[in-house]
């Protein structure tokens, strides 16, 4: 015998396993009935009468569908938040400012480079309304083009021709450039047979985005003439600048100095060096006050008008791209230090010849991440790298998703968002279809058939600055007298023109107050609460407790498994028995001794000790005990200790 | 209570079951359908053998001794009040009904809001200058006497010039003094008042203008243009292309079905983009302003109403989809010139109806009549309401509200009071004597949208050139006054998060329960089933001593009359000097069939309960159990 079996047979002798102590499920059930805390159980047990009985099993039954009703309803409501608002009075950090001019580039300068793209335009207008090429102002310039315009030929409406359509067949369309008429078999995304503006020339104007194959074409219409030449200006325009390398491109746009006249801060004069560069695809220059760069956060004392950002923009409006950009100001955004500036889409607009104040209200929202709710605290867990040097944000977040689909299906970047690493802008030279890719996956992406949608999450916790605007005339009709002759000798060195009152805008940025509300999520319930929660069911119910979820454990699912077993075992012993040898002593034995001990033993095992007198409890005792022992042993044993017996 | 009501049902089988059942009884062998205890003591003993009350247990099972049963009647009296004050505590907290606020802050793509745009200009004054030719020469003239404000070069010449103003038309503007006079006792009072409230006026030291109206008198003014409706709106229609230029939502452009019409008295032609009707109704995905919608607009001036219209632009209005638009309650002003970036925020509330708060959640239960035909809110209910009470007291309904069913509108040749009536309603309902602001319940539900407008010069010197001349042959117009003749709108979300300020319930019904049965382990360890004990005792009780009453009752007067069955039940219950289950018909079952029917599960106990005459602790039990486990050892 090797000595691990040695050690083995010890240990079972030393640490017996037995089995239960009932014989049969049925005693077992009357045993744990009878001795457990369990309310409701016993009663079952002792109660007299069959409708008794049942009533009992039923209420205990109830009672135990209730605790697990009820249980389930705390556990699904266990991942619930709590939200408090607290307001704190205290030193605000004041947040960063992005100013843009709505005009990305001096017009004066960029014109060399889109002087082919102007003129097709002002071609394009001619043709189809009749606008007068030479206009009272740009009549010398637009002479010399139309002196150059016979050499060439028309680039930019070659390849992406504007066309006019009639309203009733939309098949047709004219050619504007070569006047004859086409057949198109394109789909038309935007339909124009039921545009709402049924002018009387029932003519819709728009142009065509064929893939490299001409055989997918997509033909966008426009309602109005103005949107659908401002649209395809803006495609020439971005293919133009793409080309253009940045450190041209921000010498081309507004310097700090011309685009801050003057500026203020809490009540101390601050200058262009307090503000930092940051270039913006379609706004050009922007200046970001405040960003951290250079020193630290600057924070406002106090609130009010007095103590904010006060500064004076100059809005040079002769320089404005007439096809590019409609509107005259500039645009301005409130954000985080570590925030990317989403100009284009949440910036607040400033008039000219306004003095324009906004408040600010802070509000700070803290999340609670996973399980609570699906925000992400930095975007590490989200599968969109992000392509913005900047915190991440939901927006952030949308775009960057958008410019990887881009560069994974069209093979170049756009041009408004930043690059993604190793790709580069699409521009015709190499990627000649790339607008009719942009567009078709630009409406795939409003439909969300892109998915970003849906791997985007929001970010735990952000910043928001409630702005409220107003705005008053400025400079008033008095002050005006002396306030521009001041501001254009202030600023001789950069502008060399008397300034217009059009030309300024006066901007101020405050905190209306120093408070800051912050909203905060904490979890609702805790572990503890849920436990005693539980607890009190389990009490009010069936006064249950852990102990008794355990003891129904050991008694419904060991113990009656173990019995179960045990009967297979003996089944097939038997039948093995009789399978060998016929006369089989054991199987004789088990059913009378069942028969025999079944009731003595446990109604009586309870009472036993008080009634040592009597002589009908008395006896059973002694052989229960003994059968039981012998019984576990005999059943453990026989399969444990085979090899001792062998 | 469940319980009891079983308990009802079970008194009445077993009222029932006995004589029915008696025959078929005797089949089974092992237990009767009920049983009851023989006496009280059996009752009592089997109870406190049996009951999980604790401290129960204790009080009636240590009854030999006297000092303990005191000791713990005072405990357990002491833990029963302890409880049932802190079950009082946890019920008033319950229905107090407290709620807590949530906030939830989602981020979504959002359903854009409908958005109405307005001219600012009701009807198209060349179209109506002849109805109007007599009120504007009218107002001229009063504008002249109180004013000395010649109109003549605004207006131009007049085709009938001036008739003579000899025979003044009702309710003249006059100035009137702040100080009612006294003699004019109520009716001047009244006109006083509603001058203060209502009428535009204008402060010059003491006085005031208004114009009187009186209930005798015919009544026009002002509103009579209201009361013609439907003589322009026909001309308004087609005015669509030449108030909207251009309007496109998420870089596509806007089509008929986008958009519905309607004609407001007040601010004219109105439309409403991605309204109720819209087929699909616009999403945004994106925040920005490329994302929004955008529209051009032509805010000409030249055929406003010049006594009408004072102001020029536009008026836009955000609201939900099935709300309708009150453009006096929440618009915008555009100005011309301009172009205004409108941002929007989503927010939302939501409030808990029932118990919880005074809201309603579709105003069904409001009994003030929806006129609007739209989602329920508090103004078109207030609006309503106004409008059922005009049509009560005044007879005839507002122009500016809903027309209710057989009622109709206003008019000075058919209800000649009713300006006056009009006003002294007002005056009642902004004093809330009508109820309106009672009746009126908030809805539970609210959506509402935070925005904040940005401003930029549009079109820019550069650019208007091309934009203007391209506008006006766009549209066969000739655009004048140029930069005052258009003006241009964004409205777009500024973020999509957006937050929801919702209430639940603080105290819910599972925590309710689960602080129930935390105090109820705590102070008294029982729990439900312990009561549904209880009850059964209480059962077994009058159940039993109904049984007794009635077996003395029957010993009493019917043994010795009639022999039978009763004696011989009489006969045989107190023979079974051993406590058995009482049960009337099992026992002459076991009067007739002694030896077999009493199975030998039912023959053991006796003898354990007489051996158990002083109640076991559980202590004993306890150790009964402990020596069962100790035995099967060795």
């Amino acid at each position: 015998m090797a000595p691990g079996e040695k050690i083995k047979a010890k240990i079972k002798k030393n640490l017996p396993v037995r089995g239960p102590q009932a014989p049969t499920i049925k005693e077992l059930m009357r045993w744990y009935c009878l001795n457990t805390n369990t309310h409701g159980c016993r009663r079952i047990v002792v109660s007299r009468g069959r409708l008794r009985r049942l009533l009992w099993i039923l209420f205990t039954l109830t009672a135990v569908a209730l605790i697990f009703w009820q249980c389930a309803l705390l556990v699904a409501s266990f991942y619930t938040v709590s939200v408090s608002i607290k307001v704190h009075f205290q030193k605000l950090d004041f947040p960063a400012v992005t100013i843009c001019n709505i005009n990305p580039y001096k017009y004066s300068v960029v014109r060399d480079l889109l002087a082919d793209l102007e003129q097709e335009t002002r071609v394009a207008l001619k043709t189809l309304y009749g606008f007068p090429e030479n206009t009272s102002r740009k009549r010398r310039e637009a002479e010399s083009w139309s002196s150059a315009w016979e050499g060439t030929r028309p680039k930019f409406l070659r390849l992406v021709p504007l066309m006019v359509f009639s309203q009733d067949e939309t098949s047709q369309a004219r050619d504007f450039l070569t006047g004859r008429k086409r057949k198109f078999s394109g789909r038309i995304i935007h339909k124009a047979s039921d545009a709402m503006h049924v002018h009387a020339s029932k003519e819709v104007v728009g142009f065509q985005l064929c893939s490299n194959d001409t055989s997918h074409c997509t033909l966008y219409t426009f309602s109005s003439g103005v949107n659908a030449i401002q649209e395809w200006y803006k495609l020439h325009y971005m293919n133009i600048m793409a080309q253009v390398p940045l450190e041209k491109k921000i010498n081309m746009s507004y310097s700090a100095e011309e685009l801050l006249v003057t500026c203020l801060f809490d009540g101390v004069s601050c200058d262009a060096r307090n503000f930092t560069l940051f270039h913006h695809p379609m706004y050009g220059n922007c200046y970001t006050f405040n960003n951290r760069e250079n020193e630290t956060i600057l924070s406002t004392s106090m609130g009010g008008s007095e103590y904010g950002l006060q500064v004076i923009l100059y809005i040079n409006e002769e320089e404005y791209n007439p096809f590019l950009v409609s509107s005259t100001g500039a645009k301005v955004i409130v954000h985080r230090q570590d925030e990317y500036p989403f100009i284009e889409d949440v910036g607040t607009e400033i008039e000219t010849a306004m003095a324009t104040s906004i408040g600010m209200h802070l509000t700070e929202s803290f999340k609670l991440s996973e399980p609570y709710s699906q925000c992400t605290e930095d975007g590490s867990d989200v599968p969109i790298s992000n392509i913005y040097n900047a915190a991440y944000s939901l927006q952030i977040c949308l775009h960057s998703c958008f410019q990887t689909k881009m560069v994974e299906k069209c093979g170049c970047a756009q041009y408004s968002q930043p690059l993604p690493p190793a790709a580069n802008y699409c521009n015709y030279q190499q990627h000649p279809n790339w607008m009719y890719c942009y567009y078709e996956l630009h409406q795939a992406f409003v439909r969300e058939e892109l998915g970003c949608q849906s791997v985007c999450r929001e970010a735990c916790s952000f910043k928001e600055w409630t702005l409220t605007t107003s705005l008053a005339q400025w400079p008033s009709v008095v002050s005006e007298k002396w306030l521009l002759p001041v501001l254009t000798w202030d600023q001789g060195q950069q502008i060399k023109k008397k300034l217009n009152k059009t030309d300024l805008a006066k901007l101020l940025i405050f905190y209306k107050d120093l408070n800051q509300r912050s909203i905060m999520e904490s979890p609702a319930n805790s572990i503890e609460m849920l436990l005693s929660n539980f607890g009190g069911q389990l009490g009010l119910w069936m006064s249950c407790s852990v102990v008794c979820v355990i003891e129904i454990i050991e008694v419904f699912f060991i113990d009656s498994l173990s019995i179960i077993t045990r009967r297979q075992w003996q089944k097939a012993k038997e039948w093995w028995a009789r399978r060998h040898a016929p006369p089989s002593p054991q199987g004789q034995d088990n059913p009378g001794l069942d028969i025999d001990d079944d009731l003595p033993t446990f109604t009586s095992a309870l009472r036993l000790p008080p009634a040592p007198g009597t002589q009908v409890p008395g006896t059973p005792p002694p052989r229960y005990n003994t059968l039981r022992l012998e019984r576990a042993f005999s059943d453990q044993l026989t399969d444990t200790q085979e090899p001792a017996e062998s | 209570w469940a319980e009891g009501l079983m308990k009802g049902e079970c008194r009445e089988e077993e009222g029932l079951g006995p004589k029915p059942a008696a025959p078929q009884q005797p089949t089974e062998e092992e237990e009767a359908l009920i049983e009851f205890h023989r006496s009280y003591r059996d009752l009592f003993q089997f109870f406190c053998n049996n009951t999980t009350i604790h401290g129960a247990i204790r009080l009636v099972c240590s009854k030999h001794n006297r000092m303990k049963t005191a000791f713990w009647a005072v405990l357990w009296l002491c833990a029963f009040i302890m409880m049932y004050w802190q079950f009082g505590q946890l019920f008033g907290e319950y229905f107090s009904y407290p709620v807590s606020l949530n906030i939830n802050l989602n981020s979504d793509k959002l359903v854009f809001p409908a958005v109405t745009i307005c001219t600012l200009n009701p009807y198209r004054y060349t179209q109506v200058k002849e109805e109007l030719e007599e009120l504007d020469r009218i107002t001229e003239q009063t504008l002249y006497d109180l004013y000395k404000y010649n109109s003549s070069n605004t207006l131009g010449a007049h085709p009938r010039g001036r008739r003579d103003l000899r025979e003044p038309w009702p309710h003249p503007l006059q100035r009137l003094r702040v100080p009612a006079p006294p003699s004019g006792a109520r009716r001047a009072r009244s006109a006083a008042s509603s001058v203060q409230d209502n009428n535009p006026q204008v402060n010059r030291k003491d006085w005031k203008i208004g114009f009187q109206l009186c209930n005798q008198n015919k009544s026009d003014c002002f509103y009579q243009t209201y009361s013609l409706p439907d003589t322009s709106l026909s001309s308004g229609e087609d005015m669509l292309d030449n108030f909207i230029f251009a309007c496109r939502f998420n870089q596509a452009s806007c089509n008929q079905a986008n958009y519905s019409h309607f004609h407001h008295p007040m601010y004219g032609n109105c439309y409403t983009f991605n309204g109720k009707n819209n087929s699909n109704l616009w999403m945004s995905s994106m925040p920005g302003i490329k994302n929004g919608l955008s529209l051009t607009l032509r805010t000409e001036q030249n055929d406003f109403i010049p006594l009408l219209s004072t102001v020029t632009g536009a008026r836009v209005m955000v609201h939900g989809q099935d709300e309708p638009a009150f453009m006096d309650d929440g618009g915008f002003n555009l100005r011309p010139g301009m172009e205004t970036s409108i941002s929007m925020r989503k927010e939302a509330l939501d409030r808990l109806g029932g118990n919880y708060g005074d809201c309603t959640k579709n105003g069904s239960e409001v009994p003030v009549e929806n006129l609007y035909r739209s989602k329920y809110t508090q103004q078109v209910c207030i609006r309503s309401c106004f409008q059922e009470n005009m049509i009560k007291q005044c007879g005839c309904a507002y122009i500016f509200y809903p027309l209710p069913k057989n009622a109709e509108f206003c008019d000075y040749r058919k209800h000649n009071s009713w300006g006056y009536c009009y006003y002294k309603l007002q005056d009642a309902f902004s004093s809330d004597h009508l109820g309106c602001f009672t009746k009126c319940r908030k809805p539970c539900s609210v959506t509402s949208y935070q925005l904040s407008a940005g401003y930029s010069r549009w079109p820019s010197v550069t650019s208007q050139d091309w934009i203007f001349q391209m506008l006006s042959r766009q549209n066969n117009y000739t655009i004048n006054n140029k930069r005052n003749g258009v003006a241009k709108l964004n409205i777009f979300f500024k973020e999509l998060k957006y937050k929801t300020n919702s209430e639940s319930p603080s105290v819910t019904m599972v925590t309710l329960l689960s602080n129930l049965g935390s105090q109820w382990s705590l102070w008294f360890g029982s729990s439900v089933l312990s009561v549904v004990e209880m009850a059964e005792l209480i059962f077994d009780l009058l159940v039993i001593t109904f049984l007794m009453l009635l077996r003395r009752f029957r010993s009493r007067y019917w043994s010795p009359g009639r022999g039978g069955r009763g004696a011989q039940e009489v006969a045989s219950t107190p023979a079974s000097s051993f406590p058995s289950h009482f049960c009337p018909h099992s026992t002459s079952l076991s009067s007739s069939l002694p030896g077999p029917a009493i199975s030998p599960a039912l023959t053991a106990p006796p003898p354990a309960y007489a051996t158990l005459g002083p109640c076991p602790s559980p202590s004993s039990l306890a150790g009964a159990h402990s020596s069962a486990y100790t035995l099967g050892k060795p």
